[in-house]
């Protein structure tokens, strides 16, 4: 079955959602944008235009552009352009075609279905007018839900049992309120009420106003007539809008904004949150009476309500959540976007027609806390993250830690602390039977798998004689919601400690795997090294061994530094010497092959290996010249 | 005789049936597994894109703030300098070749007729001496970003008087 999109057919602009692998995605428009401005136009040329490119040009086609049109939809009225007569419906679906049209480019299928809102206030005409204009637009329109229906489905208040909904939406230019009851999954709206020229839009108007009074009462110049001024203005107090929502203060400035007398003027206000407030205060007021009427009608006290819900850009203001506190007596949910809610909504309706939601429903788990092994030093290493869901499969190779060992212990590890002995220990085991080899020789596949049930199966192989063991835990992402949350507070306390104490034991390892690694370089090379390193090399191992003996852990750092400088710069040397034979040996210079052959050596006294390989290409250079 | 036959027939399909059952069962069950561990390959696939995506996004903001960073510190030495033109112009000269880097182009359009896919109208004015719906005016540059519109330019525009 295709996808069904949810639509929100909008007074200013339309949003448009889907249903993604279980969850609800916001389309874009070809524009990029999540929204779609409800307006069409004719040009003069006799081309149609839908969206933003018709609302860029709406002031220079005042008569062929259409705004607002859904405050016509199911009335009967016709709308004459150019000379032809249009209803409507057949405006809206133009809105849904470019809409239907977007959404199959986002998706790469064709969309038949949808599911469109409207307002809860509705009548059946308007309903009607709605399906039609999906129908003309080429969609088959599912389901007709309200607003405030798709807003509460967005935030999932059909699961939650009988209670009574307060949805509070106010947009750019409209003002809504509607009271539900919700029982068994069904909506029942119990009084509507709002105002239709009231919106963010006002707000704005308002804020530019007083800007220009600003700049008057400083300049002494009036701006309500410089256009530019105005468009620059508007843009600014959007933004500061905007921004004093989350912010107490904000800078508005305009450089340049106008010339006066061949001399430029600069707006640089500050604005508060308070004078914000005050300017915008009128028309947040003004929601009040609408919600008692709605409340009064549906025969309720806000106490009677048991949810708010808040839709619409506007809601984000701070100034609005407090009076919507105030009226209702209870904090409004807004963790799904406002702007968005409705549409998301109307995808998830869909979704629960096509299917695409029930299908996920298989609920897999996630592992509640890591799960990992302890390794050298006591470190806890991760094998699956937290949060994974399950069923999942990870392996990782390990080796030995000293020579000649032939058991290795597998100690299974949950938490999210960095030291093994920090974290709750799930069981442990032995693999014996290694056969004796340097340590770090030996290949250990450790294997973490844990099944639906949650049950996690580690085994542990050795790769070289292909012996296994393994242990089965039981309950690995049964874990009690308490448990969980003291675990990971535990990991955040304790972060900066544990940093510190994992830091310490990886500095006694890596110096730890440095002598060894030395004392096989001087074994190995030891033609090559000349006397002189071998007990420069010789005295640092000693020196780092004396080190590591004790518990100063910027000791071990220091002579780890300095064993691995003396190491590298004999490593350098020996490659150098190499090179110049190889170049002997090779009559035409430095070919390709002898490159790339350099870039492939561990690298030098430099901690690039580029920068070492750029060093010896040179000095090949300067030898050539000699 | 017959009905033994008849009989011995019948356990035989059974067992066979059984067996059947059995292999379908295991194979269901392995089916099973299957799906479940791709599924769920797939939601921990989902998680780690994501992380990958806001990486990948905090990256690039970094590098676009860093360029940003640049023009700030040296416009705080114009300030000081007393005379700054020169500076000025070799910095404006900077940020256009980065803007040519990353293939950004102003959009022209005084003069040119007014066009709804690059501009943007915010008003219009009566004026007899050119041609209807000409952009006479920009309030503020538009651009464009790989052919793609970045930002309309806001304009003005002429109308016929009634």
């Amino acid at each position: 079955m295709s996808k069904i999109i949810g639509i929100d057919l909008g007074t200013t602009n339309s949003e448009v959602a889907v249903v993604e692998a279980g969850k609800p995605t916001i389309i874009k428009s070809a524009e990029g944008q999540p929204y779609f401005p409800s307006v069409v136009a004719f040009t003069k040329d006799g081309e149609m235009l839908v969206g933003e490119a018709a609302k860029r040009q709406a002031v220079t086609n005042p008569d062929g552009t259409f705004h607002r049109i859904k405050r016509k939809m199911g009335k009967g009225e016709k709308v004459k352009i150019r000379g032809k007569e249009y209803t409507p419906e057949q405006i809206s679906a133009f809105i849904l075609q470019k809409i239907k049209k977007d959404a199959e480019d986002f998706l790469g299928e064709k969309v038949k279905d949808a599911v469109i809102t409207v307002p809860a206030y509705f009548n059946d005409d308007q309903r009607q007018a709605t399906k039609d204009a999906g129908k003309i637009a080429g969609l088959n329109v599912k389901r007709i839900i309200n607003e405030p229906t798709a807003a509460s489905l967005a935030y999932g208040l059909d699961k939650e049992g009988d209670h009574k909904i307060a949805v509070y939406d106010f947009g750019g230019g409209t003002f809504d309120i509607t009271l539900m009851e919700v029982g068994d999954g069904v909506f029942e709206v119990l009084s509507t009420n709002g105002d239709t020229e009231l919106g963010g839009s006002d707000m704005d108007q308002a804020l530019v106003e007083y800007l220009v009074d600003e700049f008057k009462k400083k300049e002494g110049v009036d701006l309500s007539k410089d256009a530019k001024a105005l468009q620059r203005l508007t843009e600014a107090a959007e933004k500061a809008k905007m921004e004093l929502s989350s912010t107490l203060q904000t800078d508005i400035n305009l450089p340049y904004l106008t010339v006066v007398d061949n001399e430029p003027k600069h707006v640089e206000l500050k604005l508060n949150r308070a004078k914000l407030e005050e300017i915008i205060g009128v028309f947040i007021d003004k929601t009040e009476k609408p919600c008692k009427q709605a409340l009064k009608d549906a025969k309720l006290k806000p106490e009677d309500i048991d949810h708010v819900v808040l839709v619409g850009g506007t809601t984000r203001i701070p100034l609005v959540k407090k009076k919507v506190e105030e009226i209702f007596g209870k904090t409004p949910k807004r963790d799904v976007d406002p702007m968005e809610c409705v549409a998301v909504g109307a995808a998830i309706q869909a979704g629960v027609l096509s299917g695409d939601i029930e299908k996920d429903i298989v609920l897999l788990d996630v592992t509640p806390l890591s799960l990992a092994i302890e390794t050298l030093g006591g470190v806890a290493t991760q094998l699956i993250e937290r949060n994974t869901t399950v069923p999942t499969k990870k392996s990782k190779v390990f080796s030995t830690a000293a020579d000649n060992q032939t058991s290795v212990e597998i100690n299974v590890l949950q938490g999210e602390r960095p030291m093994a002995s920090d974290n709750k220990s799930l069981g442990r085991f032995h693999l014996d039977g290694i056969l004796p080899a340097p340590r770090g020789i030996p290949q250990i596949e450790v294997k973490f798998d844990i099944d639906t049930d949650g049950i996690l199966n580690v085994s542990a192989k050795d790769l070289g004689t292909g012996k296994e063991q393994s242990i089965r835990i039981t309950g690995s992402t049964k874990l009690s919601d308490e448990e969980i949350t003291r675990m990971k507070k535990e990991a955040d306390e304790h972060a900066e400690e544990d940093k510190k104490r994992k830091e310490k034991v990886e500095i006694r390892n890596n110096g730890d795997a440095l002598t060894v690694s030395a004392k096989k370089m001087v074994d190995e090379l030891k033609d090559k090294i000349s006397k002189d390193d071998k007990e420069k090399i010789e005295k640092g191992i000693k020196e780092l061994q004396t080190a590591l003996s004790g518990d100063v852990t910027d000791k071990i750092k220091k002579k780890t530094d300095e064993l691995s400088e003396i190491l590298q710069k004999t490593s350098t040397q020996i490659y150098q010497q190499a090179a110049q034979q190889a170049q002997q040996q090779q009559t035409g210079g430095a070919s390709k092959q002898d490159e790339s052959s350099w870039q492939g050596h561990p690298s030098s006294d430099d901690d690039k290996t580029i920068n070492a390989d750029y060093k010896v290409k040179k000095d090949k250079q300067d030898k050539d010249k000699n | 005789m017959t009905d033994n036959k008849k009989l011995d027939e019948l356990q035989k399909t059974i067992k066979k049936n059984q067996k059947e059952i059995k292999e379908l069962k295991s194979q269901l069950e392995e089916v099973n597994d299957k799906y479940l561990r791709s599924l769920a390959d797939f939601q921990n696939f989902q998680k780690r894109t994501e992380k990958e995506v806001i990486c990948r996004e905090e990256n690039t903001k970094r590098a676009l703030i860093l360029e940003l960073i640049d023009v700030y510190e040296l416009l705080k030495e114009a300030s000081e300098d007393k005379n700054p033109k020169e500076g000025l112009k070799i910095l404006i000269n900077n940020i256009e070749k980065f803007l040519e880097k990353e293939n950004i182009k102003p959009i022209d359009c005084v003069g040119q007729k007014f066009d709804h896919n690059l501009h943007n109208a915010i008003t219009t004015v009566e004026k007899n001496d050119c041609d209807e719906n000409m952009v006479i005016e920009e309030v503020k540059k538009g651009y464009i970003v790989n052919d793609k519109l970045l930002r309309p330019s806001d304009v003005i525009v002429s109308k016929k008087k009634d």
